[in-house]
């Protein structure tokens, strides 16, 4: 057990060592073997180095973790498909070669269906899996597609013949073939509509493996419309640029709304993802439409906020996944309503969670507000430098992504309020109990790197130079940082700045004000424990405590549009309505997506394949004379052209 | 660095004493407008003395979320107050992050609020806490609006350039996309601030409670952490919205005498809005909470239209 | 004074004025209150009258006053004051529920204002630097998305009362394009639509009464019932 792990972790660290290397000098440089070939370009060591770091942490983790499976499980096998899923995560990102770059995408496919299905007693669980594997060849379908269509018309399958080929394509070839890997990619990416697959497969998921396809497995989607985008098609016209911006919007709002009202700890997580892909989306798109107009300064900005975001949701969210591990690991349950008062018996684990959390709702001075603030600034920019009708959407963009961060925030207020504070709501939760020190040691290092990222931003802009050479042609970092690299600029002279590390101390600062300010006055007071006011009722118990349900109710009434929430309350009585003996309440939300979009099509496709199913004969001769006139047919058409 | 920290402890000194003096005033003018004699402007300066000397009860389902809380409250809230130009316009710390910044930094204030809310295990504490979000959360397209307004005028999101580019043109605040973003964030303050169609700083009934109902086991000296808190970001947001869209009277240097007239200028200001903001609190009832976010839906196409107006008048 | 004969320091006050305008027809779509309602449109209709004034007085069109003098006593007097008197009489004061709820439909009029400004973007040609065609250009704007979100409401709202009301803000939209394109059309014209407003809004008003005696109720939808 310990040696596999150990194992892992060798794997992580030299990948670690080896893309730190590659990055920082950024050169591409190819590798023939046999066939396939792969290239270490700045944008695959970018995502390989987000790999290495949250494998890391992760494999740390998985120590302790793997403990609470050891005797009943095959951790072997488990090690052996989270170790193909890094491989082909590896080869994913570096692959030069589209068949390449299928195989390993289809690897990475069984390899995640696998880990999702480890934990197959429960049927959930093999749902969720399948679905996953189907969403996921629907996709694979459209690359494949969309491959052959391009290789064909380039002439040849290397990335690098797409590249040189992608001016010889007519806009019409272009725009189809940005439409199917849109589509493809997306599905990977847990976009909006094609997003279902997401909160039913990573929660099912053990969480170590959780943490790793939300912090990277989705991010190959967005490496895949990157590399689509900049490297295989010429700029791509506005209305692309458009599409992205607007289905980033659409799974931001969607993702994060959905998040709010899921009483699963691990499924809001996994929907919050989904929000995250969104906001990472939008910055794309406003890259792609600030390149269409040919304005590669504000393309930077945007496109380092997509990239920045795409590393910081990588720690965070793996942070956040391992904590929910821990959590559910020392109290059985996903469930938030059945946790609570975690923050007395698991403090290091709160603390953990609380930095993502901060992180997360994009909240200064740590990792995610710096990406926010620059997709701000970007949008900002957007507005004043784009023509008319155009601009109206960066404004509209940037108060929804405000609202998203807003609703973010909630969110994980409730997760975090609900789960870990007040008083336990179970028997589990009161007898939990602190994890195992490997579990905490990776946790400690991503929330470490949460508030490194945030604190140190502007130190860390050299890193995307080669980046934003490679894809625009433009140098940023020179530009973004201001007042002795203290400071992050919005990349305009006069524009507007931001220092975290500065607002950071100065919060400690003023905090310290205040305590001096307490220490001097408070002369005569004292400090008391005394119970909570219960209204007059006989002690507070987890029955009088707000329920997460509750915490969202609000928000549900306000967006009952979107929800449309069913509710239904059964009361028994004996002698007035007001008395009741029982009550029984009953509440849900209509999932729009799988109801009104997926169950029509499941229909349908039902339909058609019933209609197949005359065919399906049974008899052998039947089969053959099937074959035979395919045959025939084949032989016919190859004589014609 | 030295004149950074002379002016950051000057803004400092003028936070403290002024923002419980506007919340003061508010109060009076609200209590002789409803024909009550009410306190005098300095009762919350009383009040905050008092708090300071009593004892304090932490409940006993706390954690350290708890007793962080006031800290941050007060940290974040002073740390805006010092980033916004009150009366010069350049700012002590506009460097360290503009309007963006000020927007995150309340939310963080916000969040650990929230959190100490439901820290307690009170079901009042987690009702405040859910409505506050929710309100915040629909509050924050709005004014993100209207901020994208002011800041395309002045072509910055930091406080100083802004204000400069303000006073350059003193005449602006005639425009339609000026006055239309000023509405929009006039609702929004309203919203934040907790004032009375959204919420009610006098009540603590439970049906109406939002931001009391958070803070309710809180006493002491830590209520008078979270209440200066309170007070220095309204003060704050009033700031903001008298300076940024009526920038007279800001002195453009740091002199004794350009602080003096632009205190007295400044305060002029504070006073004008205070006036209309008791107007609408006297005006109206609170709204249900289901209303609010109808109020907010008006502020954010307020919002909007002010950006429309920006192009095209 | 100089300013007080400057065409363009008069074209600010119309720009302001007309986004003002634009602001109440908004405020009116979150409205549930039926007097609230009429009180707004007053309010409007005295805002187009003092723009027809001003632009009378800044480009010497003097027949514009009379439009001024007529929009003043009819739409911001007499109608109104009808209108109230109907909604007393039939005792219904408020709108239970548009058929779009209050906060969608103040973002659909939000939206309809963008379409507005879309669609007089189309009508404008930079190279016409005069006062007059930026002036043009600004109000159209409004004029049209008066005219649609007067349009919407007429839509989303049941009692007859809103109806009559929301066609009143359409004409509005109506009168302010006419006004500032064109500083006015034809005096028989313009007397012509007032009289046929005031016709309709009398003709209406009966027919609204009649609504609500037949059905104790301003529910247009209701009037389905009338099919045999």
């Amino acid at each position: 057990m310990a040696s596999l792990g150990a194992l892992l972790e060798g794997i992580a660290s030299l990948a670690v060592i080896l893309d730190a290397r590659e990055t920082f000098i950024a050169i591409p440089s190819g590798l023939a073997l046999v066939q396939y070939t792969f290239r270490l370009d700045p944008i695959a060591c970018y995502f390989n180095l987000a790999l290495a770091v949250v494998t890391l942490a992760i494999s740390i983790y998985s120590f302790g973790y793997l403990d609470g499976f050891a005797p009943q499980k095959p951790l072997g096998v488990f090690c052996f498909f989270y170790a193909l899923l890094l491989i082909s995560l590896t080869v994913v990102f570096t692959a030069a070669n589209a068949l390449l770059f299928l195989i390993a995408w289809e690897m990475m496919a069984v390899a995640a269906y696998f880990l999702v299905s480890f934990d197959h007693e429960k049927t959930e669980n093999r749902r969720a899996g399948l679905l996953f594997l189907v969403m996921s060849h629907v996709g694979t379908g459209a690359l494949i597609l969309a491959f052959l269509l391009l290789g064909t018309w380039a002439g040849g399958f290397d990335f690098a013949t797409f590249h040189l080929a992608r001016h010889s394509l007519t806009p019409l070839r272009q725009g189809t073939l940005f439409l199917l890997f849109f589509f493809g990619f997306g599905v990977k990416a847990g976009m909006v509509p094609v997003h279902i697959w997401l909160p039913a497969a990573h929660p099912a998921a053990p969480s170590n493996v959780s943490a790793l396809m939300s912090a990277i497995v989705i991010k190959t989607g967005i490496y895949g419309i990157i590399r689509v985008s900049f490297d295989f098609l010429e700029t791509p016209p506005l209305w692309a640029g458009l599409l992205v911006l607007f289905a980033g919007i659409a799974s931001a709002i969607l993702g994060v709304l959905y998040a709010l009202i899921e009483p699963d700890l691990k499924r809001m997580l996994a929907y919050s993802t989904i929000e995250n892909a969104g906001i990472i989306l939008m910055a794309l798109g406003a890259t792609l439409v600030f390149q269409s107009y040919g304005r590669p300064m504000l393309a930077g900005v945007a496109l380092i906020a997509c990239l920045f975001h795409i590393f910081n949701h990588a720690v965070f969210k793996a942070l956040l996944f391992l904590s929910a591990g821990a959590v559910v690991h020392a109290t059985g349950t996903r469930n938030m309503e059945r946790m609570g008062g975690l923050i007395r018996p698991m403090p290091l684990t709160a603390l953990c969670f609380l930095i993502g959390a901060i992180a997360i709702s994009g909240l200064p001075p740590l990792n995610g507000f710096v990406s926010e603030w620059l997709a701000y600034q970007a949008l900002l920019g957007g507005f004043g430098s784009t023509p008319s009708l155009t601009r109206m959407v960066f404004p509209v963009a940037g108060s929804l992504l405000a609202l998203t961060g807003a609703l973010a925030a909630a969110c994980f207020v409730r997760a975090f309020g609900i789960g870990f504070l007040a008083l336990p709501r179970s028997s589990q939760a009161t007898q939990a109990h602190e994890v195992h020190v490997s579990m905490l040691a990776g946790m400690g290092f991503l929330a470490a790197l949460c508030a490194g990222l945030g604190l140190g931003a502007n130190l860390l802009l050299p890193i995307f130079d080669p980046l934003t050479v490679a894809l625009l042609g433009v140098q940023m970092s020179g530009n973004l940082t201001m007042a002795g690299g203290i400071a992050l600029s919005s990349g305009s002279p006069r524009g507007g700045t931001v220092a975290p590390a500065a607002l950071a101390g100065l919060l400690v600062l003023l905090s310290l004000l205040a305590g001096v300010l307490l220490a001097t006055w408070w002369r005569r007071g004292r400090r008391v424990q005394g119970p909570t006011w219960d209204c007059g009722l006989p002690g507070l118990t987890e029955y009088n405590e707000y329920t997460a349900t509750a915490f969202s109710k609000p928000l549900r009434m306000i967006f009952a549009v979107l929800y449309q929430p069913r509710r239904e309350i059964l009361a028994e009585f004996e002698v007035s309505a007001y008395y009741p003996t029982s009550v029984r309440f009953e509440t849900e939300v209509d999932p729009a997506f799988e109801t009104h979009l997926y169950s029509p099509l499941k229909d349908w496709i039902i339909a058609r394949a019933n209609w197949l199913r005359t065919m399906q004969t049974g008899s052998i001769h039947a089969y053959l004379a099937y074959i035979f006139v395919t045959l025939i047919l084949l032989l016919l058409f190859g004589v014609r052209s | 660095m030295t004149e950074m920290l002379v002016k950051s402890g000057v803004q400092l000194v003028l936070l403290l004493l002024v923002a419980p003096l506007i919340s003061g005033i508010v109060k009076t003018l609200k209590a002789r407008l409803q024909t009550r004699r009410g306190p005098d402007v300095f009762q919350p300066y009383r009040d905050l003395f008092k708090l300071m000397r009593k004892g304090m009860v932490i409940p006993d389902t706390a954690s350290w979320i708890f007793s962080v809380t006031p800290y941050i409250v007060f940290a974040t809230a002073t740390l805006v107050g010092l980033m916004i130009p009150m009366t010069a316009t350049d700012a002590p710390l506009s460097l360290f992050g503009g309007v963006l910044a000020v927007v995150y930094l309340l939310a963080l204030g916000r969040f650990f609020l929230a959190l100490a809310g439901l820290d307690t295990g009170s079901s009042f504490g987690g009702l405040g806490s859910s409505r506050e979000m929710t309100i915040s959360a629909i509050a924050e397209p709005a004014m993100m609006l209207a901020i994208f307004t002011v800041a395309l005028g002045a072509n910055s999101t930091n406080l100083s350039e802004m204000a400069q580019a303000a006073v350059s043109q003193s005449w602006k605040f005639l425009e339609p996309s000026q006055m239309l973003a000023f509405a929009a964030l006039f609702v929004v303050l309203i919203a934040e601030t907790g004032r009375i169609p959204v919420d009610n700083q006098a009540t603590h009934l439970e049906l109406t409670m939002i931001h009391e109902a958070m803070i309710l086991e809180y006493s002491g000296p830590y209520l008078a952490l979270i209440e200066l808190g309170a007070w220095i970001k309204q003060l704050v947001l009033m700031t903001l919205l008298v300076n940024t869209f009526f920038p007279f009277g800001l002195s453009s240097d740091w002199t004794v005498a350009g602080l003096g007239m632009g205190l007295v200028v400044y305060l002029g200001k504070l006073l004008g809005l205070a006036c209309f903001i008791v107007m609408v609190e006297t005006t109206n009832a609170k709204m249900r909470l289901f209303r609010v976010p109808e109020l907010l839906a008006v502020a954010f196409i307020l919002g909007a239209l002010a950006l429309i107006s920006t192009f095209l008048f | 004074m100089s300013f007080i004969h400057d065409p363009e320091f008069g074209n600010r006050i119309i720009t302001l004025m007309a986004a003002l305008v634009l602001v109440l027809q908004i405020a009116t779509a979150g409205q549930r209150w039926l007097i609230s309602t009429i009180r707004l449109f007053a309010l409007q209709s005295f805002l187009l009258a003092s723009i027809a004034g001003i632009i009378a007085y800044f480009n010497q069109a003097s027949h514009l006053y009379v439009a001024a003098l007529l929009t003043l006593i009819l739409k911001a007097w007499l109608l109104p004051l009808l209108l109230e008197r109907l909604v007393e009489k039939v005792g219904i004061r408020q709108e239970i529920e548009p058929l779009i709820n209050v906060p969608l439909s103040i973002l659909i009029s939000g939206c309809l204002t963008l379409v507005g400004y879309v669609v007089a973007e189309s009508f404008y040609h930079p190279e016409e630097t005069s006062v007059r065609a930026a002036l043009g250009h600004n109000t159209l704007a409004v004029a049209i998305s008066l005219f649609l979100i007067g349009f919407f409401t007429m839509l989303n709202r049941r009692k007859a009362v809103t109806q009559v009301l929301g066609l009143l803000f359409l004409e509005n939209g109506l009168f302010l394009a006419a006004i500032s394109l064109t500083y006015g059309m034809p005096m028989v014209v313009e007397l012509g639509i007032f009289f046929d407003v005031l016709v309709a809004v009398m003709v209406l008003g009966i027919l609204v009464f009649r609504i609500s005696e037949t059905f104790d109720s301003m529910d247009v939808s209701k009037l389905r019932k009338l099919r045999g």
